[in-house]
């Protein structure tokens, strides 16, 4: 194993976490995964040793993830319904309470429009700085800014009266 | 900015110099405003906690194999891609087998170079099994064995390509049948065909990254491979 294959395997927990806020349904993300890291490995000669690989996959993942809803409404296929979000994982574990409230907010989540999502997803759920998520959107600051604030309104206006 | 977007950029660390220093007083003397800066924390922790059990989760065997550039052997089941090619390319490869007996190439010729086992295992066939348990890359057919290989498990592996079926992969061998490890298009480049074993910028890039992720030491030499051979890949 090359050390670059070697480093994307460390980081599969991570992509795979992106893909869940992406995405709602657990196949669905794993599928992106799958996309983005067959998309990585045939351009890992674009990759610059020294810059951050996390960043690059989730550029490559971002770009997986759009192709991939499209090419799904293109053959008919619906995403998986919001309510199947609400399967945490495959461990079934967790009290009643607690997956009602995180399916709460997985429901929030995929309620945003894409672009919110993935903005909101990359600083506060893989704690990306602003900089470095419009890097990886290809997005101006402000843009990612505005998108961050929009996302986050949205968010606290569903989960509002849930919050704790 | 507004108001809402230096709250925000305030919750997410990215105010600093004056403006964070504004933004703080401001809150001290607004009640309601640092209310709505614990409000966004709260949701924002909620966010990383809903989301946060996925790390811990098993990786998909499917997923580490793909980190290592290996094909999945199941996956992206909903979408069917695979699927739709392995029909694309069954249809192809009737019209290989009909290239490959016209050309004289055939040791079971009512078998493409790709079968599916009972199990559902792709595995080598007719002009395809006959040119990897025989040839040693002497022989310049339309269907050519290339390296050969061992995997760290001690398996024999070798390459195989073919202009005239526009494929090319690795197969390793399992008892008597070659089991495919990669498959993927392959265009014989124009001209006098090449040796085999130099014309490394005609092997595609899938075959040698999968060659890569299964060998183990070098691969075998003339005389290792007529030894294998002899031990009919065992």
């Amino acid at each position: 194993m090359s050390g670059l294959e070697h480093e994307m395997v460390e980081l599969l927990p991570r992509l795979r976490r992106l893909a869940r806020a992406l995405t709602r349904d657990a196949t669905d993300a794993d599928d992106v995964v799958q996309l983005t890291l067959e998309r990585a490995i045939a351009r890992q000669h674009q990759w610059r040793p020294g810059t951050r690989l996390d960043s690059w996959m989730f550029g490559i993942m971002k770009n997986a993830w759009i192709d991939e809803t499209r090419a799904r409404k293109r053959h008919g296929a619906v995403l998986a319904p919001a309510e199947e979000g609400e399967h945490v994982g495959d461990d079934g574990a967790g009290i009643m309470e607690a997956r009602l409230a995180v399916g709460e907010v997985r429901r929030a989540m995929a309620s945003l429009p894409a672009e919110q999502r993935i903005a909101v997803a990359l600083v506060l759920i893989e704690g990306l700085s602003y900089k470095d998520a419009a890097e990886v959107l290809e997005i101006p600051l402000g843009t990612l800014a505005s998108r961050i604030v929009r996302g986050r309104t949205a968010l606290m206006a569903q989960l509002q009266e849930v919050a704790p | 900015m507004t108001l809402d977007e230096r709250l925000i950029a305030y919750v997410d660390g990215e105010l600093s110099g004056d403006e964070l220093k504004l933004f703080e007083s401001e809150m001290a003397a607004d009640p309601r405003l640092a209310g709505e800066v614990e409000k966004h924390k709260t949701m924002a922790a909620r966010l990383a906690l809903a989301y946060a059990p996925v790390i811990d989760e098993k990786v998909p065997g499917r997923l580490k194999a793909a980190a290592r550039g290996r094909p999945a052997a199941k996956g992206r089941a909903r979408a069917q891609v695979p699927w739709m090619q392995w029909a694309g390319m069954a249809a192809g490869l009737a019209i290989g087998v009909a290239a490959g007996i016209a050309g004289g190439h055939f040791a079971w010729p009512q078998q493409g170079p790709l079968v599916t086992r009972d199990d559902g295992v792709l595995v080598a066939g007719g002009t395809l099994k006959a040119a990897l348990t025989d040839d040693l890359g002497t022989q310049a057919g339309p269907m050519r064995a290339g390296l050969s290989f061992k995997t760290a498990a001690g398996r024999y592996c070798r390459t195989f390509q073919s202009g005239a079926d526009r494929i090319a992969g690795v197969a390793c061998r399992h008892g008597e049948d070659w089991v495919m490890q990669t498959t993927t298009a392959f265009r014989a480049p124009a001209g006098p065909t090449p040796a085999y074993r130099t014309a490394g910028n005609e092997t595609p890039a899938a075959v040698l990254m999968a060659v890569d992720g299964l060998i183990a030491g070098a691969p075998l030499d003339a005389a290792g491979e007529k030894a294998a051979r002899a031990r009919g890949w065992k």
